[in-house]
């Protein structure tokens, strides 16, 4: 009865090719991303590849090509690629890895030719204290240690959400290879006989992100989570880490720039000039100072405090099932379930165009929610109106989705629009106590005209208990929504502000499914 | 002819300069212009055809060279109208493509390259201490692949090798890592090369011995996972230090490493005493292509920058060997002592191929 994963992604894919499409480099102002230029290389890139601006910058000016990133997950890339969306679209592919890809021949043959041009493997980020009191030698550490540490109730930590980042699959890879003892590359029958240990494991994960940016930012503002699951590359840039790669093994990226069977020969000679660019000494040495990758040519050595000595590499799973079957496992049974207040408004000024839309979206995310998932309904006016909880049982999944299916039916637009007030409920409703990763959403289309105001809701935030005030409010830029009511309370609580003014709704439900 | 006037008078109206680059074009036999051929090559080709000593050479005899890189086997997918020749790393992916664009004549074969196992000195030394290689020197050696295939058999792990417990690195499953034998010619000629040894030193060509031969080389994909689609690819990841202790590549890669690479680290060559050689087959798709292709082979200068770049001239022993020299603690300067494994037909070797990844 589980909903198939790759098919909520296949049809998340468009959504995200037109939410992303705002998020490239910025530097090219007005466009919207997708019109072909001459001279422009529209890369359909990694979120991790965010952080090579300069290297952009630089290779631009080595080559005249500018790089246009789009930046996705591999997942959503990959299905783009897959179902011929991304052909006229994009000039090259450059992703953390093309593992997942090539386990996609509609995908794979897309792509004509690929070079890698660095490399960063798994790592796990502790705190230098934490390392110390775990007595860990980080040359020696091995992955049954960390497992046995999170056991003990001595570790927690933080990793990406697989099915939307690549460093997060590729953690997910990484630890059930190493916590299976498989010998070979996974098989189906590993990754059930691992099931019990794995789920022990995910016991410790104490935060999930949709980005390795605000899981950075997370752990700096919880101070109770005492490791990061990542790339190298990532973990190298947030202070205060030992940065360890486990000695029996890793998944390594390898950042393959990839040209397009859909292009011309224009621009792939364009991306070969790219590509060859890239593997210069000089721009080596740039990537590995600037992002602590590690070059792919002996000519260049990694940066200082990027250890040389050896890993075992643990093969990336040969077959789609493989994969994707980890990928369920791991969203419906193995990590915590995570439980979210919805507070959505639906005020007067919802009437309408803004309510249907609403309604859609919220229809929509149903075939997104996972096994054993709780979600609650709160939709607002001048007050809370009702509080509808439900969960997703994995006996019968149906069942709870029908129920929140039934429940956004019948929501009515009527009222003013008491933000704080509702979020106040929202908080008090979620006690704690629960193994879960608890989040608000909030979707308003206004400012805030009723009940508590800000300063009231900042006081009542101050007052919460520690636990209470690790729950993260992500709200939702939506109609006549004031963006600086909205970041603040961001900001307050940890969350992160999503924008479906430039966005779609859709989207922005979508994107925050990585953050439960 | 409307057409080409077309252009001549926007080419007149947009100036002079445009102009006299194009008649520089049409004047080509003059030879003070050069004209450009369109090349899809292997992977592995790439940085031959990037050397600026090659593209000189190709200048002095009038040609611009622009290379685009594929999967051998991935070209039969590409549409090659334009260009003017293909260029995969042997002869079975070269034949289907001549058959399918109708290129009659020889094929030109300027160059070859064994397929060779690279190591880091730590793996090769366990894999002498386990009789499954000798070494003749520190950087060299033989892989014996009888007693890998029986290994890989049999599930050997690294564990399970005298030695190994010292490298933290060598555990899992033994096995050489190759790319995806279904779009990349390394890969399939591993396939090759082992299913002749598995089938007792005779070229796989039944029903029978395909069956037979199947379910070792289904394992001895199986356990890699997913692999790379380019031997280029999986060379670089080895020299970043990332990726499986073992991995196939062309000896004309480790010799392009060595040339450019003062201190190589610690890399083992290993030569299976039975493997397969990449012969480069030229697949000319125009006059011009053919042209080049011949050129490859015939032009002394060229043929010298081959061996610069690893691969061994057809028909000469002399140039790679004295070119080898100073390179011998890592490359045989002869083949002696390594069997070459008759390629199965295209037929064969792409059913092969098919079981293989399952």
């Amino acid at each position: 009865m589980r909903r198939p994963l790759a098919a909520v992604l296949a049809s998340f894919a468009l959504l995200a090719a037109t939410a992303c499409s705002t998020q490239h480099d910025g530097t090219d102002g007005e466009d919207d991303g997708t019109a072909p230029r001459p001279g422009t290389l529209r890369v359909l890139a990694s979120s991790e590849l965010s952080d090579m601006t300069p290297v952009f910058e630089r290779v631009g000016k080595d080559t005249g090509v500018t790089l246009r990133p789009t930046y996705m997950g591999t997942l959503d890339a990959v299905d783009l690629l897959a179902t011929g969306k991304a052909d006229g679209r994009y000039d090259a592919v450059w992703l953390s890895s093309n593992d997942y890809l090539r386990l996609r021949p509609d995908a794979a043959e897309k792509v004509v030719s690929e070079t890698p041009v660095m490399s960063s493997p798994v790592a796990i980020g502790v705190r230098t204290a934490t390392a110390a009191k775990l007595g860990w030698k980080p040359a020696e550490v091995t992955w049954s240690q960390i497992d046995q540490a999170v056991q003990d109730g001595r570790l927690t930590y933080g990793m990406t959400d697989p099915a939307r980042s690549n460093s997060g699959f590729s953690t997910l890879v990484s630890v059930a290879s190493a916590l299976s003892g498989a010998q070979s590359a996974l098989t189906d029958a590993d990754v059930a006989k691992a099931g019990p240990r794995l789920k022990e494991f995910f016991k410790g994960q104490k935060l999930t992100s949709g980005s390795s940016g605000w899981l950075a930012s997370a752990y700096a503002r919880r101070g109770d989570v005492d490791a990061l699951l990542n790339y190298e590359s990532v973990l190298k840039g947030i202070p205060g880490l030992t940065v360890i790669r486990p000695k029996d093994g890793v998944v390594t990226a390898d950042y393959p720039l990839s040209s397009l069977a859909s292009t011309d020969t224009t621009t792939r000679e364009n991306v070969r000039r790219v590509t060859e660019a890239l593997c210069t000494d000089p721009v080596q040495r740039l990537i590995t100072d600037r992002t602590h990758r590690r070059p792919v040519v002996a000519s260049v050595p990694p940066a200082a405090g990027l250890d040389t000595g050896r890993r075992r590499e643990l093969p990336f799973p040969g077959s789609r099932s493989v994969a994707d079957g980890l990928l369920d496992a791991y969203e419906n049974e193995l990590r915590r379930p995570s439980r979210t207040v919805y507070v959505l408004d639906t005020s007067g000024s919802m009437e309408g165009d803004r309510l249907s839309r609403l309604k859609t979206a919220l229809t929509d995310l149903t075939g997104d929610f996972r096994d054993r998932e709780e979600v609650t309904l709160m939709p607002f006016g001048s007050d809370v109106k009702s509080v509808r909880t439900h969960v997703v049982d994995p006996a019968d999944p149906d069942e709870g989705l029908a129920a929140i299916r039934d429940d956004t039916k019948g929501l009515e637009a009527e009222g003013e629009t008491a933000i704080f007030t509702s979020l106040e409920k929202a908080y008090d409703r979620l006690g704690t106590g629960k193994d879960t990763f608890t989040s608000i959403v909030l979707m308003t289309d206004g400012e805030n005209t009723a009940g508590a105001d800000a300063e009231d809701f900042d006081a009542f935030y101050r007052e919460l208990s520690g636990d209470r005030q690790d729950i993260p409010v992500f709200p939702i830029l939506f109609g006549d929504s004031d963006r600086e009511e909205l970041e603040h309370i961001a900001e307050l609580t940890g969350g992160r502000l999503f924008d479906a003014q430039q966005g779609s709704l859709d989207g922005a439900f979508e994107e925050i499914r990585g953050y439960q | 002819m409307r057409r080409i006037a077309g252009i001549v008078l926007a080419v007149l109206l947009i100036g002079g300069v445009v102009a006299a680059v194009v008649a520089g074009r049409d004047n080509e036999e003059t030879g003070t212009a050069t004209k450009t051929v369109r090349m899809v090559i292997g992977s592995e080709k790439a940085a031959f055809f990037a050397d600026p000593d090659v593209v000189k050479a190709l200048a002095a005899k009038g040609y611009t060279v622009k290379a685009e890189t594929s999967g051998s086997w991935a070209m039969e997918g590409l549409d090659l109208k334009g260009f003017d020749l293909a260029f995969p790393s042997s002869q079975a992916p070269a034949a289907e493509l001549a058959a399918k664009y109708e290129v009659t004549g020889t094929l030109p074969r300027p160059f070859y390259s064994p397929l060779v196992v690279v190591a880091h000195r730590g793996a090769a030394e366990v894999l002498a201490g386990n009789r499954l290689a000798t070494l003749d020197g520190k950087s060299r050696g033989t892989l014996d692949m009888a007693a890998y295939l029986d290994a890989a058999k049999d599930d050997r792990t690294w564990q399970q090798l005298r030695g190994a417990a010292v490298y933290g690195e060598l555990t899992g499953t033994l096995y050489i890592s190759s790319t995806d034998p279904q779009t990349s010619n390394s890969g399939a000629l591993y396939l090759a090369a082992a299913s002749y040894v598995a089938n007792g030193g005779k070229v796989v060509a039944s029903d029978a011995e395909v069956d037979r031969a199947a379910p070792l080389l289904r394992k001895l994909v199986s356990v890699q996972g997913a692999q790379q689609s380019s031997t280029d690819a999986a060379f670089r990841d080895f020299v970043s230090g990332a990726g499986n202790p073992l991995v196939l590549v062309y000896e004309s890669q480790v010799a392009a490493l060595l040339d450019e690479q003062a201190n190589p680290g610690d890399v083992v060559v290993l030569y299976p005493d039975t493997t397969v050689n990449s012969d480069h087959t030229v697949v000319p798709l125009t006059e011009r292509g053919r042209a080049v292709g011949e050129l490859l082979g015939a032009d002394p200068g060229l043929r010298k920058l081959a061996v610069r770049h690893g691969f061994r001239p057809q028909g000469d022993l002399a140039e790679f060997a004295a070119a080898t020299e100073s390179r011998t603690a890592h490359l045989k300067q002869q083949l002696t002592g390594v069997r070459q494994a008759p390629v199965p037909t295209s037929a064969v070797l792409h059913e092969l191929a098919r079981r293989a990844r399952g």
